[in-house]
């Protein structure tokens, strides 16, 4: 079963861009092997960081969104730790995360239908029953 | 819920007339934009919700709901580790 994942690591900033395009591409070749999906890759360049990791003060950024299995995430994690000219990595599975966030959707499509109706029918929303609310509803409804 | 319903006289007490009056409601500004979930790659977001220092603000400063605090914190540690925010340095002097 497909999850989705997100992937992001620094590269060292005196290594070339051959060097960059082959890590990249190392780790596309392990997801599309084993019937995996590259999303999309996002290169952001050179970037200056907030701290210096092993004693440079700059870093190759790149982001990838892909889909693969479980087992895969181990054999990417293997692979980034083995390449030296990656300083920092991250892999991170994106799927549970949405999942808890359709939840909120609903809340705040029952939050939408209901200051509607207090906007037609009465002019002071300060007079809504409490019992249909949680405590987390009623905060965003004084909002607006 | 605080302060939603409107205020009772029940004998004038200014402490009671200043609260009604002086102090602005907190909200979630997560939950006003109608965020799903908080991504550690946008930074400049999560530096508004981090001090000088480099330490997270409590819920009850900024007035973030529960759901995204804990989201926050999480996005603000990962930020951390790929250098788009400082760790916490101590105060000099």
């Amino acid at each position: 079963m497909n999850r989705k994942y997100e992937i992001g690591f620094i590269i060292n900033p005196e290594s070339s861009e051959e060097d960059v395009k082959k890590i990249i591409d190392s780790i596309v070749d392990i997801i599309k092997k084993s019937n995996g999906i590259v999303e999309n890759v996002d290169e952001w360049g050179r970037r200056k960081m907030q701290f210096p990791i092993q004693k440079h003060n700059e870093g190759f950024y790149v982001f990838i969104n892909a889909e693969f299995e479980g087992h895969v995430f181990f054999e990417i994690e293997r692979r980034l730790k083995l390449t030296e000219k990656v300083m920092r990595f991250i892999v991170l599975r994106l799927d549970d995360k949405l999942k808890k966030a359709n939840r909120l959707t609903r809340k705040w499509k029952r939050i939408e239908k209901l200051s509607r109706k207090l906007g037609e029918n009465s002019d002071e929303p300060e007079m809504i029953p409490d019992e249909d609310l949680d405590e987390d509803d009623k905060e965003v409804i004084d909002e607006e | 819920m605080r302060n939603n319903q409107p205020p009772v006289d029940t004998g004038n007490s200014p402490k009671f007339q200043k609260k009604f009056y002086f102090s602005r409601r907190k909200y979630c500004s997560f939950c006003k934009d109608k965020i799903k979930f908080i991504d550690f790659k946008n930074y400049k977001v999560l530096e508004n919700y981090v001090l000088e220092t480099g330490k997270i603000l409590p819920a009850r400063v900024t007035g973030t709901c529960s759901y995204h605090q804990k989201q926050l914190s999480k996005a603000i540690k990962r930020a951390r580790h790929m250098a788009f925010l400082k760790f916490i340095e101590p105060k000099r002097g």
